[in-house]
């Protein structure tokens, strides 16, 4: 007979039981949601209070340098902030210059936020798509639009766009909003800095940069957004929620709140039952 | 041309670009600025390239595999023929003006959103797994950064904060106090690193990718 005991059986669990039991236990929220509060963090209440203070007529850069693989973690929180843009009848410029996918997130964005229904293509918001050249490609962005993009994504010359009549580089944008999976936010910040704008529509606000990013850059972001590098940050759909409370819709964010309560809770009670198995059982090894 | 006279050429180049974008960071100065534009435009006309090379190679690595019947060749098969369906399928949309071509977007809105989802998706489920055979409180260190890292995931989740408010307080702690000396101190030590890269490449004591190009 086996003299092994049930903590020692559980240090050797095969992984697919514990697959199951996520899978399990991320599916159950969806068919019977939980609704707890979200609070909101101060990073995220700094983006949102960024966006209220855009003016009619104001440009907003929406940079999609995220791919659809995030966008459990990103879309929440850019649907949410395009959303507030249209709403204080800013003018917003899409582009990327990090994921060549962003074709897809852009058309996504556009059919999950009705504001767009009452706007005009051309006139209040424009598409360029992808082109790459990371930080390179952010500096000649800041100083000549079109010498990047000669004309938007469907065919039209930059230069018969009406709203880009008299927009050609960081000077005539009053925010950037980048949604990003690695870097491409210190690029902005990097070239789109105060030393290169012309323009300060923000008081306090160092740099016209934020970031909505994964939750998993948000602890390297943080120190960004607490030296006033960054306006305004949203980390995962965590962010996306906080962010979705404040403006006033029920997004993805909130939905999958639900499945981060059960996932958390289940990775920490994963983690103390091993721990404990693992001091009972040491002295034997 | 003699293999001196290359390696005194990327000398050259990297030095010029190089002193060029510090003077137009720094300074305002058109003749610079202007310099500075035309480079980068060079520098974006180049990683086009670098992606249409990048294509080409991964063409020939697959044929390779697929010619030498490697273990995984059926994998590089199957590449090849996404590639070449994919491939057809942009030209056909370019042949139409670059217009949406309703088997193109079929591909990239269906397909490759569900996979590129489920792929991220997949790591959640390796945490799990790796997070109940791995994070083990082994010496006081590790102990700590269990701790910690239990309150971050509270905090982040909406439960920690009906279960006590100490939760949220100690996690958003962690993020917004606790780890930022540490993550400052990477970032500063990590810039004066790359400055002391770059000053030993301009002075040409860096040598590893001028050996590559001789």
């Amino acid at each position: 007979m086996s003299d092994k005991t049930i903590w020692d059986k559980l240090q050797n669990v095969d992984r697919r039981v514990f697959y199951w039991i996520l899978f399990v236990g991320l599916a159950v929220p969806f068919m019977f949601p939980l609704g707890l509060p979200v609070a909101v963090t101060p990073p995220t209440q700094g983006l949102y209070d960024g966006l209220r203070k855009l003016q009619a007529g104001d440009v907003v850069v929406l940079s999609i340098n995220s791919g659809v693989s995030a966008w459990g973690d990103c879309l929440p929180a850019m649907v949410a902030s395009v959303t507030q843009v249209l709403r204080q009848d800013a003018k917003l410029v899409i582009w990327s210059i990090g994921y060549v996918d962003c074709d897809i997130t852009y058309r996504e964005i556009v059919n999950r936020v009705p504001e767009f229904k009452s706007k005009t293509y051309g006139m209040d918001w424009v598409y360029f798509g992808y082109c790459p050249g990371q930080e390179s490609n952010a500096a000649l962005l800041r100083d000549n639009i079109r010498g990047v993009y000669t004309k938007d994504i469907q065919g039209t010359p930059t230069d018969n766009v009406p709203m880009m009549k008299n927009i050609n580089g960081a000077k005539d944008i009053a925010m950037v909003l980048t949604s990003d999976t690695g870097d491409v936010q210190t690029y902005y910040r990097q070239q789109w800095g105060p030393t290169k704008s012309s323009r300060d529509n923000f008081g306090a606000v160092k740099y016209p940069v934020a970031e909505i990013g994964i939750a998993m850059n948000l602890s390297g972001d943080m120190s960004f957004f607490l030296s006033g590098d960054l306006f305004g940050l949203t980390g995962g759909s965590r962010g996306g929620a906080e962010l979705e409370k404040l403006v006033g819709i029920k997004g993805d964010g909130t939905i999958t709140m639900d499945s981060i309560n059960v996932s958390h809770l289940l990775v920490i009670g994963a983690i103390v039952l091993a721990n404990v198995g693992y001091l009972l059982t040491r002295g034997k090894k | 041309m003699s293999e001196i006279y290359k390696k005194e050429l990327v000398f050259l180049v990297t030095g010029i670009v190089t002193i060029v974008m510090i003077l137009d960071y720094f300074f305002v100065f058109s003749p610079v600025k202007d310099l500075a534009t035309q480079l980068r435009t060079w520098a974006l006309v180049i990683q086009l390239m670098a992606i249409g090379l990048g294509a080409i190679n991964l063409v020939r690595v697959h044929y390779r595999n697929i010619q030498k019947r490697t273990q995984t060749w059926i994998y590089s098969a199957w590449f090849m023929v996404i590639f070449a369906l994919l491939l057809v399928l942009a030209l056909m949309k370019i042949s139409q003006g670059g217009q949406e071509y309703w088997l193109y977007t079929w591909f990239f809105t269906y397909p490759y959103t569900s996979l590129g989802a489920t792929l991220y998706a997949i790591t959640g489920f390796y945490i799990f797994s790796a997070a109940y055979r791995a994070f083990r409180a082994r010496n006081i260190e590790a102990a700590i950064l269990l701790v910690a890292g239990i309150f971050v995931m509270l905090a982040n989740a909406p439960i920690g904060e009906v279960i006590t408010p100490w939760f949220p307080l100690i996690g958003n702690w962690c993020n917004s106090v606790g780890q930022i000396p540490g993550m400052r101190t990477f970032a500063i030590v990590g810039a004066f690193g790359l400055l002391a890269l770059g000053l030993r490449t301009l002075l040409g004591k860096e040598r590893g990718f001028y050996s590559e190009v001789a």
